[in-house]
């Protein structure tokens, strides 16, 4: 696997690091589950090594806290900052605030992302890839199921001010826009800003105009699971519609056990934490990073669900 | 309530002057809105003549989209289990800003309670306690839940009636104070997979069925009793209040105790509803159970409103999260749509107050 080669190549350029390596970390929100497992990642891997004290903060989604954690960081002399950006468009200002410590973006891909100074680098998983996986899977089940003729469905969107719900759903379009998944149309597309309470009425709602749909394929795992729930207490049979979403969570894998949830996408959290404070470390020593470490996303379906059970 | 839309439940008003009901101006704005919707689904080639409200497709026993109806009041009872109380401690001139997190804060204790051992035959992958805590009797849990609600709203009641702090002030204190809790319960994580029993509690039309329910409850409770007299009483004029007797400090401790016991309720059938509890859950509940209120003509200075108004404007907001929807516009116009609404229901209700005066 890709992230074990990139953590055992940054764990031998560590070989030589210096004693009480100080990282300091700043959280969009300490709330998302997905930034939580990550989070944990993150911990984890430091308490793991010897000599790195990881302090985490919270940023509560306010930017304007997060540059001045950043600022606090830098100003107390830590040895390199990890930063999950609250704001995707605000990457020139946290760049900035680090100053000449080196910084490591994690998970969210800052603006800037492509003119990071030698001291910054990304980590993350592409995300091009998860809608990508998602929408195709999708397809390639509703033509198993002999729907290449045409088949009818709903697109549930992320927070439309989030790059990565963006990003996935133009996958959706792109996908939908190949020839070998035209066949399939969208009757509508909606935020249900990634939660589970939102998706199911927006879901219910979609369901009372009557309109029959194969599919519905949601931008994480939460409204996908929202989606199940209206569906199941509209009576909708499962087996008959195809439900996609992103983040292979433990409540979306039961769903998939359940015959509920038909695909879904693991974004490693664990490892791009785990990924960041390598990185970091590496940055902190001097070492050449590349300014794009990415940790691959996979596709989990019923018949690989195994891996995954014990993974987030 | 003609004769208690105004002032205390003691009072009567002069009848010479014209008083229409405050509640039928909402019922009317709500048909307003709904006939706008009919006419843009009739109207607009992309909607295919589709109904709003009508069964076009006969799928139905009935004229209407049952279906329609249903999510039209199902997406608003939880929001308005918590407009109930919050009704209340604005009739008395205060306001709680502590519903929405405190929604999340109980969701997580008292989902902690209600976890089920086994999931799929497998060990249940979110268990928070041990198995001392697993497939417990519903009871436990809602009274869990409800305890920790009353133990919320006591404080809130406390400091605001014994200690002087202005209630916007000491919810807000507690806004932080239930989201700080709700995130450190579970250190952020999401606690999953209840109990069947306490799945029912928020499954299919549950929750419309305990929203109405506990509407009914406390439109008696405020119109008919002693507890409902004394909440208006301490709103139109608390020095009045106090000076014939009653005791204010005591009732006002009340009013945001069984405040904090329905959003604590919210909270309990909205995890049950979407059988998680999440430390982010119940965002902007408060300010929307706030507008419930408001567009149901309330008095955001104490002293008038009423439970049925605020099931009207629960209903109002219902109709226009699902009309949006049908017209397949984004929820992003739907809160331009939605603040509009406000501001044009307290304009509207002030006008009134005014040549009424």
């Amino acid at each position: 696997m890709k992230k074990t080669l990139i953590t055992a190549s940054l764990a031998t350029l560590l070989g030589t690091a210096a004693a009480a390596q100080e990282i300091g970390a700043t959280i969009a929100a300490f709330d998302d589950n997905f930034l939580t497992v990550m989070r944990n990642g993150m911990t984890d891997h430091a308490a793991s090594l010897d000599g790195v004290n990881l302090q985490v903060e919270d940023a509560s989604n306010d930017l304007a806290k997060q540059i001045d954690q950043v600022r606090n960081f830098v100003a107390s002399g830590v040895d390199a900052i990890i930063v999950n950006i609250v704001d995707t468009s605000a990457g020139a200002a946290i760049t900035e605030a680090a100053g000449n410590t080196p910084l490591v973006f994690v998970n969210r891909q800052p603006d800037n992302v492509d003119s990071l100074p030698d001291t910054q680098a990304f980590v993350a998983s592409n995300e091009i890839e998860s809608g990508t996986l998602e929408a195709f899977q999708i397809c390639v089940n509703l033509r198993a199921a002999g729907k290449a003729g045409g088949a009818t469905g709903y697109l549930m969107n992320g927070e439309l001010s989030n790059q990565a719900a963006v990003q996935r759903s133009k996958d959706v379009h792109d996908v939908i826009g190949m020839d070998m998944c035209n066949f399939m149309t969208l009757l509508d597309e909606q935020t249900a800003n990634w939660s589970r309470d939102q998706a199911q009425d927006l879901m219910t709602n979609w369901m009372s105009s009557g309109e029959p749909f194969d599919f519905v394929i949601a931008n994480n795992d939460e409204m996908a699971i929202g989606a199940i729930q209206a569906m199941n207490a509209g009576g909708i049979d499962m087996a008959a519609v195809e439900v996609g979403g992103v983040d292979a969570t433990q409540d979306a894998l039961v769903a998939m056990q359940a015959g509920e949830l038909d695909v879904t996408v693991f974004q490693d959290a664990f490892g791009q934490g785990a990924g960041s404070v390598d990185t970091a470390l590496a940055l902190a020593n001097g070492e050449d990073v590349d300014s794009k470490v990415y940790i691959p996303f996979q596709l989990v379906t019923p018949e690989n669900i195994e891996n995954f059970l014990t993974k987030n | 309530m003609a004769d208690t839309s105004q002032g205390t439940g003691g009072l009567t008003f002069d009848h010479s002057k014209r008083s229409w009901p405050n509640e039928l101006n909402i019922l009317l704005a709500l048909i307003i809105i709904i006939a706008i919707f009919e006419l843009v689904g009739q109207t607009f080639p992309y909607m295919n003549g589709q109904s709003f409200l009508f069964d076009t497709n006969d799928r139905f026993d009935s004229i209407f989209n049952e279906a329609r109806l249903q999510i039209i009041i199902l997406q608003v009872a939880i929001i308005g289990i918590i407009a109930l109380g919050v009704t209340q401690v604005i009739i008395t001139g205060g306001i709680d800003l502590s519903s929405g997190p405190l929604v999340a804060a109980t969701a997580m204790v008292a989902m902690s309670f209600a976890q089920t051992e086994l999931v799929n035959g497998n060990p249940n992958p979110k268990a928070l306690f041990g198995v001392w805590a697993m497939d417990l009797p519903v009871v436990i849990p809602i009274v869990v839940g409800l305890t920790f609600g009353a133990f919320i709203g006591a404080i809130n009641g406390t400091f605001i009636a014994y200690f002087r702090i202005p209630p916007f002030i000491a919810t807000l204190g507690m806004f932080l104070i239930c989201r700080g809790i709700a995130l450190l319960w579970s250190n952020g994580q999401p606690v999953s997979f209840p109990t069947e029993s306490f799945k029912f509690l928020g499954s299919g039309m549950m929750p419309v069925v305990w929203f109405l329910a506990l509407a009914a409850v406390f439109h008696i409770i405020l119109r008919f009793t002693v507890y409902g007299k004394h909440t208006y009483a301490i709103g139109s004029n608390e020095v009045a209040a106090r000076m014939s007797g009653i005791n204010v400090r005591r009732h006002k401790v009340m009013v945001y105790m069984i405040a904090s016991m329905l959003a604590a309720f919210a909270g309990i059938v909205l995890s049950s509803k979407g059988a998680t509890a999440q430390a982010g859950m119940g965002e902007f509940y408060e300010l929307f159970a706030i507008a419930m209120a408001v567009i149901g003509g309330i008095s955001l200075t104490g002293g008038r409103g009423s439970i049925i108004g605020t099931v009207l404007g629960a209903m109002v907001i219902g109709v226009i999260r699902s009309g949006f929807t049908y017209v397949k516009l984004d929820g992003s116009y739907q809160l331009v749509a939605m603040g509009a609404i406000i501001i044009a229901a307290v304009v509207l209700d002030q006008y009134r107050q005014r040549n009424r005066a």
